[in-house]
Order: C-alpha cells, then sequence, then structure tokens
C-alpha cells in the first residue's frame, strides 16, 4: 500500500517539531448542564496507536467531535502537531493531516465508490475548485484507484454506495479516512457490525498502516481495539480514569470491575 | 431580559440609548434647529406612529407564520393570500351585514377552516418533507392569487371603519409648540389606535398561552424537538392542526385591518408575505417576541425611509436583514440549531 | 500498481462523443434546421422565449439540483443583468444609459449580476437549507421594490426600452431567425457546461456538499466557500439568460423581475425535473406551450383568457403531488417500467 506517498502539495504540513500528534488540555465540553467529557488531558505522540475505551456515554465520541471540529470545546485546548486549533473550523484540521471514520458511515449515497474515494483524495489538494474534468493519466484518479485497491473495493469501482453491502461500506469509509496523506487518523469504532473474518482482515489493514500514521481508536470490541494499539485510554463518565498498554489495562482490577464485568481472559 | 443585560452589557446600553432617544424625539417638544435639520416634527411623528401601527399589522401576520414554522417547519409561502382572502371575505361580510365586528369572527373561522383541511388533507401527508411542503404553497398562492383576482377583479378594496371609532383622536403627545406658546397635541385615526392595543393585546395573549397553559408548552417543546414529542404519546398532529388553524385565521383577520386602514388589491398577498419573510428572518423563527420586534423595527424602517428617503426605503429594510444574516443568521431572538 | 488505461467506464474521465446517445443527435438536426420548418413567430416567441427562460431555470437546477440550494434569486440576477446591459450600454431612457459599446456593457453586466449572486450567496449559505427559498426569496422581493421606487438607477416604473443586440457582423440579431440561432447557442453553450462541470471536481463537491456537508468538511473541504461559489456560477448562467431577455422584449421594467415572474422561474425547473441539465428546459417548452396557447383554450371554455396563470399554478400542485421530480421523474419511471416488463426468462415483450 503506498501511502508513504510524497506529501500532496495542498496539505498545510507545518513543523513536527513537538513530536506529539495530539495534545488535549483540559478540555471539556457541556451541553447545557451536561458535561459529555469533562477536564480531559491527553497525550498522542507521532505515530502512535491508541485505543479509547469505555462504555456508552463515556464521551468517545464527543472527544472525537471535539477533535475534528464538530463541537467548539466549551474550555480547553487541542493541539495539532503543535498547533492550536482549538477554533479552527474542521477543513482547516484536515488539511493539516487529522482524518476521521464514523460509527455510521457517512458515505455519499448518490454517487459510485470511485467518486466518494476521489472526493477524498481532492478534498486536501490543490484545485479543488477546479472547473476542468481531470486529464487521462491524472495523480489523483491513479491515487484513488490505488486506494480503491488497498480496501479490496476494486470490483465494486462503479457501483453506487447505496448499493454496496455494509462490509463494503464500511471498507469504504476506511479508504476515505486514508486519502490524501494523513498523519492521525481517528477510528470511530470501524469494527462495528463485521463478522469475524472481515474484523481480521480490518486488523490487517489497522497493523499494515506506515509507520509515520498514528490513529486514535474507539471500540467496543476489546479484542480488535487490544490487538492494534500500543496504548489505551479507559474514559468512564467523561473521565479519563485509566492510561496504559494494553497488558496493564487487561489487567487493572478497576477497570475489571468497571468495564469488563469482573474477570476476564 | 436579565440574561441578557448581564451577557451582553454593550449591546444592552445601546439599545437602552437608542430607545431613550427615541422616547425623547417623541415626546419632548423639538428646538428649533432640530426642526431645521430633520423638518417639522408632526412630519417625523406621523412616520414613527405609522410605523408601530403598519408594524402592528405586520405582526399579527408574521406571528401565524413563525408559529407555523417554528412548529412544523412549513414555509408556508401562501400565507400572504390567506390575509389577502380574509381581507377580501371581511369586506364582503361588513358590506353585508354592515358590522364591521361581526367579520372579525367569521373571517377567523373560515381561514382557520381553510387551514385545517390544507393541514389535515394536504401537509400531514408530507410529512417531514419540508421542501415539498413548501412547493405545495406556491403553488397554492399562485391558484389563490388568480381565483382572487377572479372574483373581486384588479380594484382597489377599502372596508369603512365604524363610526363609532373612524375619525382621529389626541394622543398626549406634543406634536407642535406655536410661538404664542400654545402647545399642540398630536391628533391621530383612533382606528389606527385601536388596531395597535388589539395588536399588543394579541400578543400578549399568545405568549401568555405559549408560557403559562399546557397546550403552549407541548408546542414550545414541539418547536424545539418534534421528533421527542411525538414520541412521548402527545397527539401531535391535533397540535399540529391547531398551529396551523390558528395562524391562519390570524392572518385572515389581520387583511380586515389591513383592508381597513389601507386597502386591498391583487399584489398586497405578495407583499404581506414578504413582510412576514423579512419580519421572521429578522426576528428569528418561532419566537413571538421576536416577530414582535421584528415587525416594529422593519415597519418602522418603512415607514421613516418612505418620508425622509423615498427612492431608497426598500435599501434600509434590505439593509437590517442582510445585517441580521451577516451576524446572526438565527435571527435576533432565534435559537441557534 | 498501473493505472489501468482501458477503463471501461470512467465515472471521472473525459467526455466521449461516441456515448452520446442516438436520440440526442435526431434533437440536435431538428433544432439547427428549425427555421426550414417553423414560422417566425414560433422561433422568435416560442423558442427563443423557451430558451431564455430555460437558461435561467437551468441557473435554479444547477443550485438545487446539484447543490441541495433552492434559490429564488436567479430571475432577479437575470434581471439585474439585464439593467445592466440598458444601464451602461444604449437605450431610450438616454438621461440614465451610458452608451458604451457592447463589448463593455455585456461583460460589466455580468460581472456585475454575479457578484450580487455572491453577495447573495454568502448571506444565505451560512443558515439551514429550508432557509434558503425565505431569504433568497426576500431578496428578490427587496430588489424588485427598489428597481420600481428608485429612479436614478433603474428609472422606476418604466424602466429602460429600446434595449437591442448589438449588430456584429452585419447581421440584426433581433430578427426571428438570427435571434433564435442566438439563443439556441446559448443554451447549448450554458447546457454543455453545466454537463462538463457537474463532473469536474467542483460538480462533483458540490453535490457532496449537497449529499453530506458535514463529510464533506471532514474531507477538508470549505463547505461554505464551495456553496458561495455555487451562487457565482449560477450566477453567471442567469446573467446570460437576463440579457438575452432584455433583447428579445427590447426593454426591461421591474415587473420583468416581480413575484410572479421569480416562482415561475422555480415552476418551470421543478416541472421539467430538477436531477438533469434538460429538465429545466423541459419545464420551459411545457410553460411557454402552455403561456402562448392556453388563452385560446380557455376562451373555447368559455373563460378568460387571462385564467392560463390558474392552469399553471394546478399544473404545479399536480406536478408536486404525483411527481416531485418532474417530468424528467415521470420519464425515468416510465423508462424503468418499459424495462421491467421484458419478461425476465426469455427477454421477450416489453
Amino acid at each position: 500500500m503506498s501511502l508513504a506517498a510524497p506529501r500532496d502539495a495542498g496539505e498545510r504540513l507545518g513543523s513536527v517539531s513537538s513530536g506529539n500528534a495530539l495534545e488535549l488540555r483540559g478540555v471539556t465540553k457541556l451541553f447545557g448542564a451536561l458535561a459529555a467529557i469533562r477536564d480531559v488531558t491527553m497525550t498522542v505522540r507521532s505515530g502512535e496507536r491508541r485505543a479509547v475505551l469505555g462504555s456508552n456515554g463515556a464521551g468517545k465520541t464527543t472527544l472525537f467531535n471535539c477533535v475534528t471540529g464538530d463541537f467548539l470545546p466549551t474550555s480547553g485546548t487541542i493541539r495539532l502537531f503543535g498547533e492550536d486549533v482549538t477554533r479552527f473550523p474542521a477543513y482547516e484540521r484536515i488539511r493539516r493531516g487529522l482524518r476521521r471514520t464514523y460509527q455510521i458511515s457517512l458515505l455519499f449515497n448518490g454517487l459510485t465508490v470511485t467518486d466518494n474515494v476521489y472526493l477524498a483524495c481532492r478534498g486536501v489538494s490543490r484545485d479543488r475548485f477546479s472547473l476542468l474534468r481531470p486529464r487521462q493519466g491524472d495523480v489523483l484518479v491513479a491515487r484513488a484507484d490505488e486506494l480503491i485497491e488497498a480496501v479490496h473495493l476494486t470490483s465494486a469501482r462503479d457501483t453506487a454506495v447505496a448499493n454496496l453491502s455494509y462490509g463494503q461500506q464500511r471498507q469504504l469509509e476506511i479508504a476515505l479516512a486514508l486519502a490524501g496523506a494523513p498523519r492521525l487518523i481517528l477510528f470511530d469504532e470501524p469494527a462495528a457490525g463485521l463478522s469475524p473474518t472481515e474484523r481480521a482482515e480490518l486488523v490487517s489493514i489497522l497493523n499494515g498502516l506506515p509507520e509515520h500514521i498514528g490513529y486514535i481508536i474507539i471500540e467496543h470490541d476489546m479484542d480488535v481495539a487490544l490487538r492494534v494499539a500500543e496504548r489505551v485510554t479507559m474514559m468512564h463518565n467523561g473521565l479519563v480514569f485509566k492510561e496504559g498498554t494494553p497488558e496493564e489495562i487487561e489487567n487493572d482490577a478497576e477497570v475489571q470491575e468497571l468495564y469488563l464485568g469482573g474477570g476476564h481472559g | 431580559m436579565q440574561a441578557f443585560v448581564t451577557r451582553r452589557p454593550v449591546w444592552s446600553l445601546v439599545i437602552a440609548i437608542v430607545v431613550a432617544l427615541l422616547f425623547w424625539l417623541v415626546f419632548a417638544p423639538w428646538p428649533a434647529e432640530l426642526e431645521e435639520v430633520l423638518g417639522r416634527k408632526r412630519v417625523f411623528l406621523n412616520a414613527v406612529f405609522g410605523g408601530i401601527t403598519l408594524g402592528a399589522l405586520y405582526f399579527l401576520v408574521a406571528s401565524g407564520f413563525t408559529l407555523i414554522f417554528g412548529l412544523m417547519r412549513n414555509i408556508n409561502l401562501a400565507h400572504g393570500s390567506l390575509y389577502l382572502l380574509g381581507g377580501y371575505l371581511g369586506f364582503e361580510i361588513s358590506e353585508a351585514t354592515g358590522s364591521w365586528l361581526l367579520a372579525f369572527p367569521i373571517v377567523f373561522v373560515v381561514v382557520a377552516a381553510l387551514g385545517v383541511v390544507l393541514q389535515n388533507q394536504v401537509f400531514s401527508r408530507m410529512e417531514g418533507q419540508e421542501l415539498r411542503q413548501t412547493m405545495v404553497t406556491i403553488g397554492l398562492s399562485v391558484v389563490l392569487a388568480d381565483i382572487m383576482l377572479w372574483i373581486w377583479g384588479g380594484q382597489s378594496y377599502t372596508i369603512f371603519s365604524p363610526d363609532w371609532i373612524a375619525g382621529p383622536m389626541t394622543l398626549p403627545v406634543i406634536a407642535q409648540v406655536r410661538d404664542t406658546g400654545e402647545v399642540l397635541y398630536l391628533r391621530y385615526p383612533a382606528v389606527r389606535v385601536a388596531i395597535l392595543i388589539a395588536a399588543i393585546v394579541i400578543g400578549i395573549a399568545m405568549w401568555l398561552i405559549l408560557n403559562r397553559t399546557r397546550i403552549g408548552m407541548l408546542i414550545r417543546a414541539g418547536v424545539d424537538d418534534r421528533e421527542m414529542l411525538a414520541a412521548s404519546g402527545v397527539r401531535i398532529q391535533f397540535v399540529f392542526l391547531a398551529v396551523f388553524a390558528f395562524g391562519a385565521g390570524l392572518a385572515g383577520m389581520a387583511g380586515i385591518v389591513g383592508g381597513t386602514f389601507q386597502s386591498l388589491s391583487p399584489g398586497e398577498d405578495t407583499r404581506f408575505l414578504l413582510a412576514s419573510l423579512v419580519v421572521v428572518i429578522v426576528g428569528g423563527m418561532g419566537s413571538i417576541p421576536g416577530a414582535a420586534v421584528g415587525a416594529l423595527v422593519i415597519g418602522l424602517s418603512e415607514q421613516l425611509g418612505l418620508v425622509y428617503a423615498p427612492t431608497y426605503s426598500v435599501v434600509f429594510t434590505f439593509l437590517i436583514m442582510a445585517g441580521v444574516l451577516a451576524f446572526r443568521p438565527q435571527g435576533l431572538f432565534g435559537e441557534r440549531r | 500498481m498501473a493505472v489501468a488505461t482501458e477503463r471501461k467506464t470512467s465515472s471521472v474521465g473525459p467526455l466521449w462523443l461516441e456515448r452520446v446517445p442516438g436520440g440526442w443527435w435526431a434533437l440536435l438536426f431538428v433544432l439547427l434546421t428549425a427555421p426550414v420548418w417553423a414560422n417566425d413567430f414560433f422561433l422568435f416567441q416560442v423558442m427563443g422565449w423557451t430558451f431564455i427562460l430555460g437558461i435561467i431555470a437551468l441557473s435554479l437546477m444547477f443550485l438545487a439540483g446539484l447543490g441541495g440550494m433552492v434559490s429564488l434569486l436567479q430571475m432577479s440576477v437575470a434581471a439585474l443583468a439585464g439593467y445592466m446591459v440598458a444601464i451602461f450600454g444604449t437605450s431610450g431612457v438616454t438621461e440614465i444609459s451610458m452608451g458604451l459599446p457592447w463589448w463593455v456593457n455585456i461583460p460589466v453586466a455580468i460581472v456585475i449580476a454575479a457578484i450580487f449572486a455572491t453577495l447573495v450567496g454568502a448571506l444565505a449559505v451560512r443558515t439551514e437549507g429550508i432557509y434558503t427559498i425565505m431569504i433568497t426569496l426576500a431578496i428578490a422581493a427587496a430588489f424588485f421594490y427598489f428597481t420600481r421606487q428608485n429612479y436614478g438607477i433603474f428609472n422606476g416604473y418604466s424602466g429602460f426600452n429600446l434595449v437591442v443586440p448589438p449588430e456584429l457582423f452585419g447581421v440584426d440579431w433581433r430578427r426571428p431567425v438570427p435571434f433564435y440561432y442566438l439563443t439556441l447557442g446559448c443554451a447549448a453553450v450554458c447546457y454543455a457546461a453545466v454537463v462538463y462541470v457537474s463532473r469536474a471536481p467542483f460538480g462533483l463537491a458540490l453535490q457532496g456538499v449537497r449529499d453530506n456537508p458535514r463529510r464533506m468538511a471532514a474531507l477538508g473541504y470549505n463547505v461554505t466557500a464551495h456553496r458561495i461559489a455555487a451562487y457565482s456560477f449560477a450566477g453567471v448562467i442567469a446573467a446570460i439568460g437576463g440579457i438575452l431577455l432584455v433583447w428579445q422584449n427590447a426593454q426591461i421594467s421591474p415587473g420583468t423581475a416581480g413575484i410572479p415572474a421569480v416562482i415561475d422561474i422555480l415552476v418551470i425547473a421543478v416541472v421539467g425535473g430538477l436531477a438533469r441539465p434538460i429538465g429545466p428546459f423541459i419545464g420551459a417548452l411545457i410553460y411557454v406551450l402552455l403561456r402562448t396557447f392556453s388563452p385560446d383554450f380557455l376562451l373555447a371554455f368559455g373563460l378568460s383568457g387571462e385564467r392560463f396563470k390558474l392552469i399553471i399554478g394546478l399544473g404545479f400542485l399536480a406536478v408536486v403531488f404525483f411527481s416531485p421530480d418532474g417530468v424528467l421523474g415521470l420519464w425515468e419511471r416510465w423508462k424503468e417500467r418499459r424495462r421491467q416488463a421484458k419478461d425476465p426468462l426469455t427477454g421477450a415483450g416489453g
């Protein structure tokens, strides 16, 4: 998979000096009186593979929404590759190397697989306003084809999204996140609804990503999460309550009590 | 309001100053230098009071419109047609029965009934398809406009106000101070003042119903989150029917009002639909206070503009609307969705 | 892996002439040879008007069909361009018209109209989609009232008369046959432009914005900027229609962009179908035919010829009720039924 491809000219890739892909400091999001996340402080290094686990309502998706810019945090700062992006609109963060997949696939139902992936490639390039159709041999068209190949959707290339199977849609969802030159990807429950074979494939795709691409994965499926992560962050009721390696987390008594229902593995 | 003042002290100060200035301009006698610059005070007063009473009329039409949109997300572009229809019917009834007051309840019932039929037979079948509903209202407005043109023709109709309210009355506002020191108070058509009072009463009544009664609470909840309300077991279709009927009936009654102190003719439906649109854009969707403030602002800007800058008065209204859209797109009293 | 050069259907590839179906060539032939079999009235009044209204409705289809934004502003943009041609060029109102040559007043008119469209777009796109109709309608109304009450620039009620196309290459372009070809040419260019752009990155992105603005933002697109740019592009198309309109009538007045005219454009676009660029032209043809011939039809029934508005309104309601995607939608469903009518086992029938 040629994702170590050279950076696209349109992306604004600032300095990677701090070595941290993501720095959250005291991030809180209130909905009225409800604190969806509270005082979250978290640091993810460049290229790190992190899992964020927790029960429903722990605030994981809200955390993602704050990082991508869907929500404005009530307080706290968010730094992406050393830059303070707390008040940036979503597209500015994307152009700095952030990507995301969604729990419920957000795809363009009226367009084909190729169109979907091509749009993703275009989004982070220059010429996204181009009125001219791409010429034969256009770089981005080729890149889109490669991505489709990488997620094993070549046979469904010209199918409209509405006609894809659930598993194929999830694969497409991942392809969209791999477009351009991602540096940090947020995967929101990518294994949801997948069969065991598909899950194994997902794990191999995730583990096969180039080293410079870091990701944060939200998952309910502990097996998948612990197999693809270097570090785990546990959330509960909007707070980060534990952080450690997969082994530490698995064997932690508090985690077992709260999340695994006492005794696991 | 207290929350607003604490959150935005600067804006509150600005608004307070503007309102105080306006009060002074209206109630205090004008020094000669001011009259040099702004023209005669009587002209100004007529424009201001004209704007306020026009605003009252706009409020009557727009409040129904804003409730219907706020609750049912239905942009009723036939609202102006309902206004005009109510006016024409009011004319016929007052001519036939000789009573101006009797026209109001009859027109309310007739136009509200039309509203019930529309909501029940047409809009409820297109639940959730907002654009399609709007298209239907556009088609209805075209059809209604042509039918009204067919029946009543192209001329202007005026409804005569009854004798007991016709003629001018004296307001406690100084119009002019003669050189002899004699103070002249403003004489203003009584019917306009009556309509202003009626609009204020209706507005307060609506606000009370919305905020102090159970059905009002249901409506407000529905404006906030329609699915939630339906899921909680409320027969939401009845609420929709009630609101649509009321909004339509109110527009119809407003037609009688408009026919009394202005006139009725083809094109008035468009004019009042537009006024409703602008009032709601400025005031905010689904908000009665917003409709009141929006109507007042638009009414004043229109009348003052007509008097002081007749070839550009539309621009003022447009600038107000553009300003609100640019800086507070959800309207002055609207909720940011 | 190398990019396969012999791909069957390239959804983002260039347009191939070979893929144009036969029906189009027939239509093209008919349109090009029309002056041979049609009379002057038909060419100038019916077809000319069809192309003009079709172009303006096309700009609405671009915004609504591709971008999901139903804008009632297009007629006003067109009228503004028409007014600018009258003001910057020559007209009967010599106190206001500046008399600049056509190669100045036409581009200026288009630019001014496009700027107007862009500014309104900037106001309208930051709100939820359902508000777009309201806001654009309100601004269209403001435009109408302003042109009616302003005498310094727009000459109020009377507007401008004697606005005619420039004489180029020795041809009087307002005569029926040349005007027919002029409007046909412009319509073809606008149509081709929309077809082309809809598969270019810009058009594709616009469809993405229509379908899933949140996702587009998460792919790095500035959704607001894209929508505003769509207004600009549509504004240029509407401006072309507006200039042709003022030339056809040789005059322009506030009523040209009155609310009935504004709504007519919406009716045309919806009745034709918002899904493909040919829809607005189909809708325009239906509208023009109704407009031209229904008075006779009505008189035959003893009704006043003026009731054509009623017929159009009722027809529009019927379309919205039974076939909200317009004539195009009817045609798609008919094709589908024919395809399914064939016996799936033997392939016979249908």
